[in-house]
């Protein structure tokens, strides 16, 4: 009904095999895995092992995740749209002949090693702001609901910069390069890697949390790079018809202007992005960026204990009743049907008089159900 | 029974019994990795700034200093070199080959231009970019004698015609065919400037791109002459003109490298200029140019570098004054919570 009429997104949780039909209506389905069988695990989309778990799963990890797929998507768009604007530039001093400007290889792996380790790394371990802090400040949670980090302007603003890039990379390199003898295959060589060293530089200005494997991976994708035009520049097969980009890389290290460039373009390619963050987390600073300085001298304790501590949140009494609950105790033997507890007939025949022993199958049938879980029937 | 959190943890960990199925525990999958969160507060910015401007701008003056030094000597002949009787008519005088097409001139060089004075010729509104000039050549036949039939992709300079036999082309292709022919030669008070032609190409595509038993045949036989013929005693790897012209250019205004002259010019010294206007780029509206240009670090002169590097950081520098500025007036201070969103506009979460 929520879900028809009111238009939301549900969520709906449970644990019994009588929650399953409403696991599978709503939008995201939480099963809760335990004393009840796995029923509704198997038909949820997320399953936690208990009910307080909730919060971690929405303020924190879901939260995470919607920080972290915005980020991964936006910039899978942006560093292609970087890497074939800059191409397009060039279409228009080719006469529109259709002549590409970056050789096959570097086309066909700048998507597969040459910038693809690091944002699969961001979309893993990128936090804006710890876990702690994101239960302490609940509110941030709107961010997703108003879709703060994909709305069109966010995309706009990528779009464009990107545009700005791309004619850095193109303009400088090709200008600089007018009273050279370089040729096409040099300068789009020089190209290619100012492209491939801000893109992934690029990546580390959005991160909000940066782990050693972030450095790892930009490092090792740039150093993949070189590594790969040292070898490509330096083999000559019989199997290449046109060997184009014999030896460039070497005569091009070899000439100041290679540094010289590597210095300024990727500065001046980055230089606006550096400036319009910049302005914006000053002027126009959103929820998360404030609760990070707001929170910047405090240590990050993520420990496993911290994680399952929910002290701060239970009041004496429901933290006696918690640990009471921790403690060890019988399994249930219920079934999930009404009137099914055991010795059901016997505590009303008891109460008459009459003696009801437990039927043989139905004591069979309660011990065997830690390994066989029932399938529940809808009432 | 009162409870700590220390016994809390305590019936935590005991209430964990064997069946827990835990995954192991590592801190990357448990994403507890050390981290550190970079915060870009006014200071990082202005500071950051600060850097870039005073990196830049020294390197910009001296990127724009040395470009400054270079003496560039540019000479478009194209135009120049038409005799006025052909002004209409430069089709029929390009490829009139019983017409003379030596043209002299006289250029004063006003600065000093110290050895090696490179010679280049500049050609403008050529496409050596061009999809179907890059594609048309085989480099495996420039390498050995043995690929000499591999023309696969150099038609229509693949084979001669069937007159002529249907031999393959060596070097085949556009780009080899339309080879630049212009020739120069340069005096000063009666006495030849030598340009030194040797050298001129990459050292990597003399030793390993052409090969050196490969000789050129079948070369400019045909009906449609586009450019130089080749001497057939030459191989490849000497014809160093050729080498300098199959480096295809990225723009269409190019140039290549012809020669070096390793005497200086003095100031104000009259050169003479002897050109053959050989090359027809009348067909296409092609301007051509002859360039002496001396070189430093940083290349031939060309200020855009150091413009460039200049604008940057001086850019930077102002910004880093006006961050400075605005952080003085207009200070926001870092982790305000009265910045938070709900506690500006309370109500405004539902």
């Amino acid at each position: 009904m929520v879900k028809k009429g009111a238009r939301k997104i549900t969520l709906s949780i449970g644990d019994g095999a009588n929650d399953v039909s409403m696991i599978q209506a709503a939008h995201v389905g939480i099963g809760i895995s335990g004393m009840e069988g796995m029923q509704a695990v198997m038909a949820s989309d997320f399953a936690i092992a208990q009910f307080r778990y909730l919060a971690d799963l929405l303020l924190v990890h879901g939260r995470w995740s919607y920080l972290r797929i915005c980020k991964v998507v936006i910039y899978f768009f942006y560093k292609n749209l970087t890497f074939t604007l800059t191409q397009f530039w060039f279409t228009f001093q080719t006469g529109f002949s259709g002549q590409r400007f970056y050789d096959d290889w570097f086309q066909s792996l700048y998507n597969v090693i040459f910038t693809a380790l690091p944002v699969i790394i961001v979309g893993l371990f990128d936090k804006d702001v710890s876990s702690s802090l994101s239960k302490k400040y609940p509110e941030l949670y709107m961010e997703g609901i108003k879709n703060v980090f994909f709305k069109w302007k966010v995309v706009a603003i990528w779009a464009f910069f990107s545009v700005y890039q791309s004619l850095i990379f193109f303009y400088f390199v090709s200008t600089t390069n007018l009273r050279k003898i370089f040729g096409l295959w040099d300068v789009s060589t020089m190209a290619f890697t100012c492209v491939v060293i801000t893109v992934n530089l690029r990546l580390l200005m959005i991160c909000n949390s940066i782990t050693r494997w972030h450095y790892i991976s930009v490092g090792g994708s740039i150093l993949a790079w070189f590594i790969f035009i040292f070898i490509y520049s330096g083999i000559s097969t019989p199997y290449d018809r046109q060997e184009n980009i014999y030896f460039v890389i070497y005569v091009l290290m070899s000439t100041f202007y290679f540094y010289i460039m590597l210095l300024l373009v990727p500065a001046a390619a980055l230089f606006c992005d550096f400036v319009y963050q910049g302005v914006q987390r000053w002027f126009f600073p959103y929820d998360y960026q404030i609760i990070q300085e707001m929170h910047r001298d405090e240590v990050d304790n993520t420990g496993r204990a911290q994680l399952l501590e929910v002290g701060n949140q239970l009041t004496p009494a429901e933290a006696r009743s918690y640990a009471i609950s921790q403690l060890p105790r019988e399994l249930s033997k219920h079934t999930g049907f009404a009137f099914d507890s055991p010795g059901y007939e016997s505590f009303f025949a008891a109460q008459l008089g009459v003696y009801a022993p437990p039927k043989a199958w139905d004591v069979a049938r309660r011990a065997s159900m830690r390994s066989k879980p029932k399938i529940g029937h809808k009432k | 029974m009162s409870v700590e959190s220390s016994s809390t943890s305590v019936a935590v960990t005991d209430g964990q019994s064997k069946n827990f199925r835990k995954p192991k525990y590592s801190r990357f999958s448990q994403q507890e990795l050390d981290a550190w969160q970079p915060i870009l507060t006014p200071s990082w910015a202005i500071s950051i700034f600060t850097v870039i401007g005073l990196i830049f701008i020294p390197v910009g003056l001296a990127s724009l200093f040395a470009s400054e030094s270079v003496v560039e000597v540019p000479f478009r002949y194209d135009d120049e070199c038409l005799p006025p009787d052909y002004k209409d008519d430069a089709l029929e005088y390009i490829q009139n080959d019983n017409i003379n097409k030596t043209c002299t001139r006289n250029l004063t060089i006003k600065n000093k231009m110290k050895a090696p004075i490179y010679v280049y010729y500049q050609l403008g509104n050529f496409y050596q970019n061009h999809r179907r000039y890059v594609k048309s050549r085989d480099d495996k036949q420039l390498r050995n004698k043995a690929s000499e039939n591999d023309v696969g992709s150099c038609s229509p300079e693949d084979y001669t015609s069937t007159e002529l036999g249907h031999k393959p082309i060596v070097p085949c292709g556009i780009i080899a065919w339309s080879l630049f022919n212009d020739t120069y030669r340069i005096s000063s008070n009666n006495k030849d400037l030598v340009i030194n032609k040797k050298n001129i190409a990459w050292k990597s595509d003399q030793l390993a791109k052409f090969g050196s038993d490969v000789y050129p045949k079948n070369f400019q036989i045909g009906g449609l002459i586009g450019g130089a013929r080749l001497n057939e005693s030459i191989p490849l790897s000497e014809q160093e003109d050729l080498i300098v012209w199959m480096r295809t250019a990225a723009l269409p205004t190019f140039r290549k490298l012809y020669g070096k002259i390793e005497t200086d010019i003095e100031v104000n010294e009259e050169v003479m200029l002897v050109i053959e206007n050989n090359y027809n780029t009348y067909e296409f509206g092609g301007r051509k140019s002859l360039v002496l240009s001396t070189t430093t670090w940083v290349g031939g002169r060309n200020h855009f570098l150091g413009m460039a590097y200049i604008l940057i950081g001086g850019v930077s520098l102002l910004l880093a004054v006006g961050f400075l500025l605005l952080y003085v007036m207009q200070p926001r201070p870092l982790g305000d919570p009265s910045y938070l969103s709900w506690n500006r506009n309370p109500g405004s979460l539902r």
